[in-house]
Parts: C-alpha cells; structure tokens; sequence
C-alpha cells in the first residue's frame, strides 16, 4: 500500500523527470529542427518578424546549391558547393586509406611485439591528438607553395594524416590488443609466419573494429575545417569551409547556408547510426570503452 | 658481421621497425615542417617581403611580451579554457547522472546526444549564427523574450560574443562529457553502494562520498580531453565573431591565424603558435599527473 505522501512524492518526481528530460531533449534537437525549417524558407519568411513556424516550404535554398545560382544573382562569387562535396569525399577517402594502409602494420607492431621505443612511438603518436594546428598550418603552407600542393587533394590528404594517422595507428591497437594471444601463438605453431598471423588472424579477428576504425577516421576527415581553410582554395575546399562562404562582405545567403549545413552534417549524422557505439571510444583515442 | 645481421634478421629482430616503417614515414613528413617552423619563429619571415628576411633569435618572442593583444589573448585562452571546462564537465556530469537513473527513454536520448557531436563544429557554428542572428528574427532572442530577456547582440557585443562562443561549444561537447561520464558510472562497482546503503547514508552522501570518489579518473579524463580542445578553440570562434568585437575572442590560435594569415608575419605566427604549443605541453602534463593520482587512488 503506497501512503498518499509518497504518492505525491512520485507525482512531483515524475513531473521533475518529464521535464529534465523535455528540456534535454529541445537543446539537444531544436537547433536541428530550426535549421531544417529555416533552409525550407524563402528570404523573406527568415526575416521574418516574430520567426515564424508557419510557411510554404520551398526546395529553392537546396536548389540553389545544387545548381550553384539562384535567380542569376551571385553567379561570380556563387559557392560551387557540389564540388565541395566531392572534395570532402575525395580527401576524406584518401586519407583514410592512406592512414589505414600504413597504420595496420603499425599497430600490429605496437600491440604485439616488444621493441626499444614502442611505448616512446606510441606516445608520440598520442600527443598529435592534442597539438595546435597552427603550429604545423604556417610551414605546411609555405612548404606547400613552395612544392605545389597547395589547394590539391593530395596535399590535403597528407595534411589530414595529422589527424587521421595517429588517430588510426592508437584505434587499430586497441583492437588488436583485444584478440587473445593464444589464437596467435596456435596459429604460430601451426607454422604461420608473422605475416600469416596478421593475414590469418589478426585481421579477420578485428574486421569489425577495422571498420569502425575506417568510419570514424572519414568522419574526423568530414569533420576538418582549419587544414583546408589554410592549404585549400576554391577548387578543393571541402563541405565545412564551403558552408562558411555563404557569408560574404555584402550579406549572408541564410538560407543557402542552412541548406548548406544540413548537407554538410547529414552524412555524419548517417554514418554515426553505424558507429555509435564507438563513437565515446574514438574521440578519446581507444581510452573509454 | 654478416652473420651477425643475418640472425638478426631470422629472429625477427628488425620485424617491428620495418612494420612500422610506412608510418614514421608519414609521421617524419609532419615532424618536419614543424621543426621548419620553429626555426622560422626565430626569424623575420614576413611572406610579403622576403628581402626582410633575417635570422632574429628570440626576439619574436620578446616582442609578445610588449604586445597588448598577446597579453589579452592568452588571459582569454586561459579564462576561456576555464569557464568552459567546469561548465561542459558540471553540466555534463548532471546529464549523466540523471540518464544513469533509468529515466524512460534514455536510450533514445542518448542515441540522440551523439548529433551535435559528430557533426563538424564548424557547422555547429554556422547553425547557431542562424539561430542567434541579434535581429528579432532570430529565434534565440525571440525564445528569450518570452523570459523578459533580450533581445540580445550575441556576436556585436563583447560580452554577447564570449557567451555565443562558450554556448556554442557547449551545445558541441556536452554531449561527448555526459557519454564519457555515463560510461564511467555504468561500470562502477555496486558493492560500495550496498555498503554505504546498509551504513545509512542518503542520495547526497552517496554522491559526494561513493560515486565521485569512484568516478575521478573519469572525470579527469573529460577533464584533460575538454581543456585540451578549449585551449585550441578556432573552428567556433573563426566561423561567428572572427576573434572580434575589439579582440574579445581572440585566442592565441585566432591570433597566431591573424598573424600568418592576415598580415602574413610568418615568424611571429610562428612564434605564437609555438607559445601556445608549449601552454598544451604544460597543461597537459599536469592533468596526467592528476590522472595518475585519480587512478591510483580508486585501485
């Protein structure tokens, strides 16, 4: 038998709950929900004095960045933003199989064997996490001037491999580190070398988190803003440093660059659904599982 | 000799280094440009006129110290680092708590927090300037007028700009706080909890004499990871108030940018980035070794 004090206790507990969790629930959304609508607006409904939840939904902001124009207005600083796209798929692709091509011999020596330096490597690796762009941006951008690859793909993706590679490598390893070494050292005596080891065992073992490893890294590479806002120009800026040039001196294109960030996060927001039980895992390099 | 290196190599010995050839590569190619670029932070290198050229020694350096901007950009660093980090890990240590006590619907919550954490913070910026445009057509201001507040300059005026900045980057790393922390509290003991039930102790003593002691090196870890992305801020700040109104969000990323990428004064750039490089390393070392202790002690 419940006492009506601590029915009323529930009641008041419940209604504290409902509202945390509305609360919670509208910060973490609404910025969402108000984007998308405000990218469904013509000019005049943005501007709108109060902002208005009712309007007839046009696709124009959306259309204006798929054919770059809208109205014949703008048309010589216009963004070309499917070419942005493309290019933060084309970066991001590349640096994520650079880093995956060099970082899985990498990590299979980090987690399994024994050397002078292993655990120096791996810091240093580690500490890449938390360095100022800055510091690397100014000299890569002179070198870059200086050897042609500024604003090309290839010297964006081995500009991203600061952000990929000891991403990849610390990933990998804690992966690795996860298969018991007694598979391995069966595999050994049935007379695998450390290559079929790593080609028999290793590898299919940890398939899964090889993936999860692949995603994320093209995540973080979508992610980018500073590297390419530095060694990118027009013909290779990726989606984030695209969306940023619908802010021009004269005025902002708010609609345009709504329908800009929803493209720009809409993949992230995709891929995230395959990866989110790694997520916490991969933003603080294999350290919180 | 031969000999020697033939074993050598039939034992493995050199396996290791050749696997992880391919990376130091990679990782050389990125060690070199910064160890370029601490020699040019010793030099006048101004990109615009290469004649002006001259090896300077530390004088770079010193000349921050006669600098305002540099002065008022590291207090905002440090003040900015500060305010965000005990703000992000407070709130977000309340959000997990409250989805650690089985609240309906959490997983839906939860799957829902992982939004504004993968989307490019940049994007994160571009979303809130819509939102918090300082006209009444912004909702945020309308939102606020219904609380009596406002309308607000959130990007015209100083104080407005530093709010903007901090609430944006909230809105982007909350969530990665509260999962850390969600996590943590998922895999602690229960025993402890018993034992202090059985000692009598209420939901507030639980709290502040089981779950946080226990929780530490969790925290520390939220900690160290916030206070190093606070310190580097620029996506946010590049994308709404550029550093501004009168330098009031200028840190010394923003103004190292300005330097290198504005007036071109690669050495002075330079310089400051290397301040702030060297501002990372010591900030870090002493989380570690708080991460250390926080460790040691739950074991």
């Amino acid at each position: 038998m419940k006492t009506p004090g601590t029915t009323y206790q529930m009641t008041v507990r419940h209604v504290v709950i409902a509202l945390a969790s509305a609360l919670l629930l509208v910060w973490t959304v609404f910025p969402f929900v108000w984007i998308l609508l405000t990218s469904l607006k013509s000019p005049t409904d943005i501007l709108s004095v109060p902002p208005t939840f009712t309007f007839t939904p046009t696709i124009d902001n959306y259309a204006a960045l798929v054919v770059g124009e809208q109205r014949g207005q703008y048309s010589s600083t216009r963004p070309d933003f499917p070419r942005f796209f493309l290019n933060s798929i084309i970066v991001s692709i590349g640096a994520v199989a650079l880093s995956v091509a060099a970082g899985i011999p990498a990590a299979y020596a980090l987690a399994r064997f024994k050397f002078p330096g292993r655990d120096t490597l791996a810091f240093v690796l580690l500490s890449f996490r938390f360095v100022p762009f800055i510091a690397f941006v100014i000299p890569l951008y002179i070198l870059y001037q200086r050897f042609g690859l500024y604003n090309t793909h290839a010297g964006l993706i081995l500009a991203y491999q600061l952000i990929t590679l000891p991403f990849t490598v610390w990933m990998l390893r804690s992966f690795f580190m996860e298969i018991p070494l007694e598979i391995q050292e069966a595999a050994k005596i049935d007379g695998c070398s450390w290559l079929g080891v790593l080609g028999r065992v290793i590898l299919p073992l940890s398939a899964p988190g090889i993936a999860v490893t692949v995603i994320l890294g093209f995540m973080f590479c979508w992610n980018a803003f500073n590297y390419p806002l530095m060694l990118a120009g027009r013909q290779t800026f990726p989606v984030t440093v695209g969306a940023i040039q619908f802010i021009s001196y004269e005025q902002v294109l708010w609609g345009q660059m709504a329908a800009a960030t929803i493209v720009a996060a809409v993949p992230q927001l995709l891929l995230s659904l395959m990866v989110q039980k790694y997520i916490v895992r991969g933003l603080t390099m294999g350290a919180v599982k | 000799m031969t000999n020697r290196w033939r074993r050598h190599w039939r034992r493995g010995t050199f396996l290791p280094y050749l696997l992880l050839a391919p990376a130091v590569v990679l990782l050389a190619g990125m060690i070199y440009p910064f160890g370029l670029g601490v020699y040019y932070s010793l030099t006048s290198y101004w990109l615009q006129y290469p004649n002006r050229f001259r090896f300077v020694w530390f004088d770079n350096y010193v000349d921050l110290l006669e600098e305002p901007l540099f002065v008022r950009a590291l207090e905002f660093t440090l003040g900015f680092t500060v305010v965000a980090v005990v703000l992000q890990v407070g709130l977000g240590l309340a959000v997990a708590l409250f989805l650690h006590a089985r609240i309906p619907g959490r997983a839906a919550i939860r799957a829902l927090m992982l939004m504004p954490l993968m989307i490019p913070p940049v994007i994160t910026a571009l979303m809130w300037k819509i939102m918090m445009a300082s006209t009444n057509a912004g909702i945020l201001n309308y939102a606020l007028s219904f609380l009596g507040i406002g309308p607000i300059n959130w990007f015209g005026s100083t104080q407005g700009a530093i709010v903007s900045v901090l609430v944006i980057d909230t809105w982007g790393n909350l969530p990665f706080v509260a999962l850390i922390l969600l996590g943590g509290l998922q895999a602690l003991p229960t025993e402890p909890y018993e034992a202090a039930r059985v000692d009598g102790a209420g939901p507030i003593a639980m709290l502040r004499y089981v779950t946080l002691p226990l929780l530490s090196p969790f925290i520390v870890l939220a900690v160290t990871f916030r206070a190093m992305d606070s310190l580097r801020i620029f996506d946010v700040i590049y994308a709404t108030t550029t550093g501004g109104p009168n330098d009031a969000t200028t840190n010394l990323q923003i103004m190292a940018y300005q330097y290198s990428f504005q007036w071109y004064q690669m050495g002075k750039g330079m310089a400051q980035a290397i301040v702030l490089l060297l501002l990372v390393v010591m900030v870090s070392y002493l989380l570690m070794r708080l991460w250390n202790r926080a460790s040691e002690s739950v074991q």
